[in-house]
C-alpha cells in the first residue's frame, strides 16, 4: 500500500511537471500549427543548463530564474531563424523541428558530454505525508509547478499580449486585420513555449536525470497529454497529464512500467479516431 | 538534348554502375563500400514508402519504422522460432509488415494532416514498446541474432548469402523489382487516382473515386516496401532489433525522402545513399556530425523543400532549353 501511495504522489507530481511542458506544446501547435518534435529537447536543454548554472554558481535557485530566460531568448532565435522561414511550407515543419531536435541532442552531447549527471535536491529531507516518508522537494516541485501553470493562464486571460494570442489561435486573418501584431506573437508564443519546457526542465533536473537523451522520454508523453486534453483545449492538457502521470504511476506499482505506457498510448489512438477534440471536450473551453 | 534524353542517360548510368559496383568499387575506394551500397538501397526501399505517401498521396507517415521493423523481426523469428528456410522467412517478414499495415492503415487513413504524423508515431511506438519487453521472443534491445539459410539448395549446390556476390545481387535485384512495381504502379489509374487525391480529396470525391480506399491501398503499398526493406535489412545483418522501430528511424527515412526530392520515383535513392555516405565518411572524422544532418535537414526544408530531386529537374530543364534555344539559332 506504501508503494501504491508513493508511486501515486509520484505520478501526480511529474504529472504536473508534464502539464507544464505540454502546455508549451499545446500553444505552439494550436498558435503556429507546427507539430514540434524537438519540444521534448526543449525540457532537455532546461535540465542541462539548470546543471549548468548549479555547476558555475553552486546555486540551484538561481537556475528557476535564468533558465526559462535563458529559454525564452533560445526560442525566440530559433522562431526567427528557422520556424519564420518555413511558415508557408506547413506540411514540412514536422520535419525541420525533427532537424531541429537532432542539433540539439547532439550540441548538447558535444558541449554537455554523453554520461547521465543526477542533481542532488537543493532541499533535502523528508515529510511524513498518507502515512509514507515523502521528499520535500517533490512536493516544491509540485508547488512550483503549479504556479508556473497558474501564471501562464493569468498571462493567457489577465494582460493585453495573452488576449491577442488568444485572438491570434482563434482567427490568425482578423487579427492581423484588427492590427494585432501578429509575427511578433508568433515569436513571442514560441518562445514562452521554450521557456515553459526549460523551466520544466529545472523543476525536474532533480528528480530525474541529467541527459542529452531525457527529451525522447518526454515528448510522446508531452503528445499524449496534449491530444488526450483536446487540442487547443489547455485546461485539458493539464488535467490529462495529471490524471495519466497518475494512472501510470498507480500501474506500474504492480505492473510493468512499459505496459502502463503502452495502455496510454492505446488510449490516446483511440481519443485521436473517436473524439479528436479530446476526452473533456465541450466541458471546458 | 532533352529532358528525357538526360533522364534516360543518368538512369542508364546508374543501372551500370549498381550492376557493376561489386567489382567498380573496390577498384576506387575501400571494398566494405559494396556493403555500404547494399546498406543504401535497402534503405531506399524505406524512404520510398514515405515518398510514395507523402509525395504521391499526401500523408506524411512517421511510422514508418514499424513496418520495417516487422519485416525484421519476421525473417528473424521464422528463422530463430519456427525453423524456417530462407524464402518463408522473408514472406513471414513482409507478410507480417502487410498485414499490420492493412489494420493500422484502415484506422490511420481515416485522418489526415498532422492528425496522421501522430496517429503513424503512436502506431509505431506502441508496438517499439511492445517489442522492447517482450523479451523472449524479441530479444528486446540486445536484438535478435539468427544464422541465415541458404537461398536456395540442391545437392551439393548452395547458394547463400555467405557469398557476398549472391548477397549483393540479391539485394539489387529484390529492390529493383519493388521500384519496377512502385513505377508500374505509378503509372497505372491507380497512381492517377493517389496524385488526384493529394491535390484535391473533396474534388476526387466528387468525381466518384473512393478516397479512403485509395489512401488506404497507398498505405498497405509502402507498409509492403518498408516490410520487403525490413527483410533485407535482417538478412543482410542477420539479425533482429528493437531499435529499428524506434520513431526516430521513421524520422530518418522521412529526412531521406525529402532531401531526396517528394514525388520522384528515384529520388528517395539519391537522398538515402547521400545522407548515409555523408555518415560514413563524416561520423570517423567529426564525432558530432548529426549536428550538420540537422543543419541540412533545416536548410532543404527552407530553401529546397522540393529536395534534390526538384533541384535536378529544374538543372535538367534548364540545360535542355539552352540546348534546344542554341539549335534555334543555328
Amino acid at each position: 500500500m506504501e508503494l501504491v501511495i508513493a508511486l501515486g504522489l509520484n505520478g501526480i507530481v511529474w504529472g504536473l511537471i508534464i502539464a507544464l511542458i505540454a502546455l508549451g506544446l499545446s500553444i505552439i501547435f494550436g498558435l503556429l500549427d507546427i507539430i514540434n518534435i524537438a519540444h521534448g529537447d526543449f525540457f532537455m536543454v532546461g535540465t542541462v543548463l539548470a546543471w549548468a548554472v548549479f555547476d558555475v554558481t553552486g546555486n540551484y535557485w538561481l537556475a528557476f530564474i535564468l533558465v526559462p530566460v535563458i529559454g525564452f531568448g533560445l526560442g525566440a532565435v530559433i522562431e526567427f531563424l528557422v520556424i519564420q522561414p518555413i511558415k508557408n511550407a506547413a506540411a514540412l515543419s514536422i520535419v525541420a523541428t525533427f532537424g531541429l531536435s537532432v542539433i540539439l541532442q547532439e550540441g548538447v552531447r558535444a558541449t554537455y558530454g554523453d554520461v547521465p549527471n543526477r542533481l542532488l535536491p537543493p532541499i533535502e529531507g523528508t515529510i511524513l505525508l498518507f502515512g509514507i516518508e515523502y521528499e520535500i522537494y517533490r512536493l516544491f516541485a509540485a508547488a512550483a509547478s503549479i504556479i508556473a501553470i497558474a501564471g501562464f493562464f493569468g498571462f493567457l486571460h489577465r494582460t493585453k499580449f495573452g488576449t491577442w494570442m488568444r485572438a491570434v489561435r482563434f482567427d490568425p486573418e482578423t487579427a492581423t486585420a484588427m492590427g494585432i501584431p501578429t509575427r511578433k506573437i508568433y515569436l513571442v508564443t514560441f518562445a514562452v513555449g521554450f521557456a515553459m519546457a526549460a523551466l520544466g526542465g529545472v523543476v525536474a533536473a532533480p528528480i530525474t536525470t541529467v541527459d542529452f537523451q531525457a527529451g525522447i522520454d518526454i515528448l510522446p508523453f508531452c503528445f499524449m497529454a496534449v491530444i488526450i486534453g483536446g487540442l487547443g483545449n489547455l485546461g485539458g492538457t493539464v488535467a490529462a497529464a495529471v490524471l495519466l502521470s497518475f494512472i501510470e504511476g498507480i500501474i506500474t506499482s504492480f505492473a510493468d512500467p512499459t505496459a502502463a505506457r503502452i495502455a496510454s498510448l492505446c488510449l490516446m489512438s483511440a481519443v485521436l479516431m473517436f473524439r479528436p477534440h479530446g476526452i473533456f471536450a465541450g466541458s471546458m473551453r | 538534348m532533352n529532358v528525357t534524353t538526360i533522364n534516360r542517360t543518368g538512369i542508364g548510368a546508374f543501372v551500370l554502375f549498381t550492376l557493376t559496383a561489386p567489382w567498380l568499387l573496390p577498384l576506387f575506394v575501400d571494398a566494405f563500400w559494396v556493403d555500404i551500397y547494399s546498406e543504401i538501397l535497402i534503405w531506399s526501399l524505406l524512404a520510398a514508402s514515405v515518398n510514395l505517401l507523402f509525395g504521391y498521396v499526401g500523408l506524411l507517415s512517421f511510422g514508418q519504422a514499424l513496418y520495417f521493423g516487422l519485416g525484421m523481426y519476421g525473417v528473424a523469428i521464422g528463422v530463430e522460432k519456427f525453423d524456417l528456410g530462407f524464402w518463408p522467412a522473408f514472406g513471414f517478414g513482409v507478410f507480417l509488415a502487410t498485414a499490420m499495415a492493412v489494420v493500422t492503415g484502415a484506422l490511420a487513413v481515416r485522418l489526415t494532416w498532422h492528425y496522421f504524423a501522430i496517429i503513424t508515431v503512436v502506431f509505431s511506438l506502441i508496438f517499439y514498446f511492445m517489442a522492447l519487453s517482450w523479451k523472449p521472443v524479441t530479444g528486446g534491445d540486445d536484438g535478435m541474432p539468427f544464422s541465415i539459410p541458404p537461398v536456395f539448395s540442391m545437392g551439393d549446390i548452395e547458394v547463400s548469402f555467405t557469398d557476398p556476390t549472391v548477397q549483393y545481387f540479391f539485394i539489387v535485384i529484390t529492390v529493383g523489382l519493388c521500384y519496377a512495381l512502385l513505377g508500374r504502379i505509378l503509372q497505372s489509374p491507380l497512381g492517377r487516382a493517389f496524385a488526384t487525391v493529394r491535390e484535391n480529396d473533396l474534388r476526387a470525391t466528387l468525381i466518384g473515386l473512393n478516397v479512403y480506399a485509395i489512401r488506404l491501398s497507398a498505405f498497405v503499398i509502402a507498409g509492403f516496401l518498408a516490410g520487403v526493406a525490413g527483410a533485407l535489412f535482417a538478412f543482410f545483418g542477420r539479425y533482429a532489433s528493437s531499435v529499428y522501430m524506434f520513431y526516430h528511424v521513421s524520422g530518418e527515412a522521412v529526412v531521406w525522402a525529402i532531401i531526396g526530392g517528394i514525388g520522384t520515383l528515384l529520388g528517395p535513392i539519391i537522398g538515402t545513399g547521400l545522407l548515409i555516405i555523408l555518415r560514413e565518411e563524416l561520423s570517423s572524422v567529426w564525432e558530432h556530425y548529426q549536428i550538420l544532418v540537422g543543419v541540412i535537414i533545416i536548410l532543404t526544408v527552407i530553401f529546397a523543400p522540393k529536395g534534390l530531386g526538384g533541384l535536378w529537374a529544374r538543372l535538367v530543364e534548364h540545360v535542355a532549353s539552352r540546348s534546344s534555344h542554341g539549335g534555334d539559332v543555328k
